[in-house]
């Protein structure tokens, strides 16, 4: 359906803010079902914990780890609580 | 070497980071001609490390994002797609990529100049190109695209719609059409609210996500069945 067809439908007449308004839609919907998604690959360091999400990440799917005996890669589980940290090289 | 890293992996969020942790239930480890061998003089137990190895590309992060929110056509209008196991990748090296058919069918399955594309199925070159060109036995892609491939294996090239990133009146949302009737109830809403008719813009908004609720049921085949008691009467 084309943005014209979108605006005529709900009697709007200002095309900037349709549009705006049609991202605002679709961030909604990006939001609640897995309409349209995508997938980001980093390098794992040794040593290194922490990992940013994508920046332009609106939900999150899943998240895998490499098999190396594979090639495959592996959904990994959520931690519910933070793990005690008994002996830490880099407090933060 | 990492193995089983749907077992011994686990992450958490913080903010806008992921924290992995990596399980180990083992004594201190060191690699011995590429081999990973435990040092048994020193048992640390059950717990949760940082990472301890390097992996290119390990960490995957499937998603959901803005994607191409408007594009140059409807999904509905495109039908070029061809499949076959002749189709076969040429590296230009200097000159343009180009991907050949023994059958000369790609005029005929409608691909063009300036066309989107996506291939599935290659061995090295499944993804998303912009054609250059586009005769009956060959479409040509920009330079550097394509790693070399004999044809054998079953590959599907197929058109998608171009990402505007200045989209106007013309362009297509990038959503089915259930969807765009979604999105002209949400506009109906904003536009409700913005009179300050906040019953309508209720209304409208439980209208949008009504039919969000129906798009995805329609992905889902489901049958009910009902027991019949065994002294029903019919």
């Amino acid at each position: 359906m084309t943005v014209l067809e979108i605006m005529e439908r709900a009697g709007m007449k200002e095309t900037t803010l349709a549009i705006a308004w049609m991202k605002d839609a679709f961030h909604l919907i990006q939001s609640n079902v897995k309409e349209h998604t995508k997938s980001e690959k980093s390098n794992i360091i040794d040593g290194i914990r922490e990992y940013p999400l994508p920046a332009d990440m609106i939900a999150l799917k899943s998240i895998s780890i490499k098999d190396t005996t594979d090639s495959k890669y592996k959904r990994i589980r959520r931690l519910t609580h933070s793990p005690v940290v008994s002996e830490d090289t880099d407090p933060e | 070497m990492s193995y089983d890293t749907h077992k011994t992996w686990f992450y958490q969020l913080v903010g806008r980071d992921i924290h992995l942790w990596q399980y180990v239930e083992s004594n201190a480890t060191d690699t011995l001609a590429g081999i990973r061998i435990s040092l048994p003089d020193e048992y640390y137990g059950k717990q949760l490390i940082y990472p301890d190895e390097d992996i290119t590309n390990g960490l995957r992060v499937e998603y959901t994002a803005l994607i191409e929110p408007f594009v140059d056509e409807a999904w509905e209008s495109l039908t070029s797609t061809i499949s076959g196991t002749g189709l076969e990748f040429v590296d230009g090296g200097s000159s343009a990529d180009t991907i050949t058919d023994t059958g000369s069918g790609f005029v005929t399955a409608g691909f063009a100049s300036g066309d989107k594309i996506r291939i599935i199925g290659s061995a090295s070159n499944d993804g998303d190109y912009l054609l250059t060109g586009a005769i009956a036995a060959t479409l040509t892609v920009a330079t550097g695209s394509f790693t070399a491939e004999t044809a054998s294996q079953s590959i599907t090239i197929y058109q998608i719609p171009d990402e505007d990133t200045t989209p106007d009146e013309t362009n297509h949302v990038n959503l089915n059409r259930m969807l765009s009737l979604a999105v002209v109830d949400y506009i109906k809403a904003q536009l409700s609210d913005s009179k300050g008719e906040l019953e309508r813009k209720e209304y409208y908004m439980r209208e949008f996500w009504k039919k969000v609720g129906d798009n995805e049921s329609n992905k889902r085949k489901i049958s009910i069945t009902f027991p019949s008691g065994p002294f029903s009467l019919r």
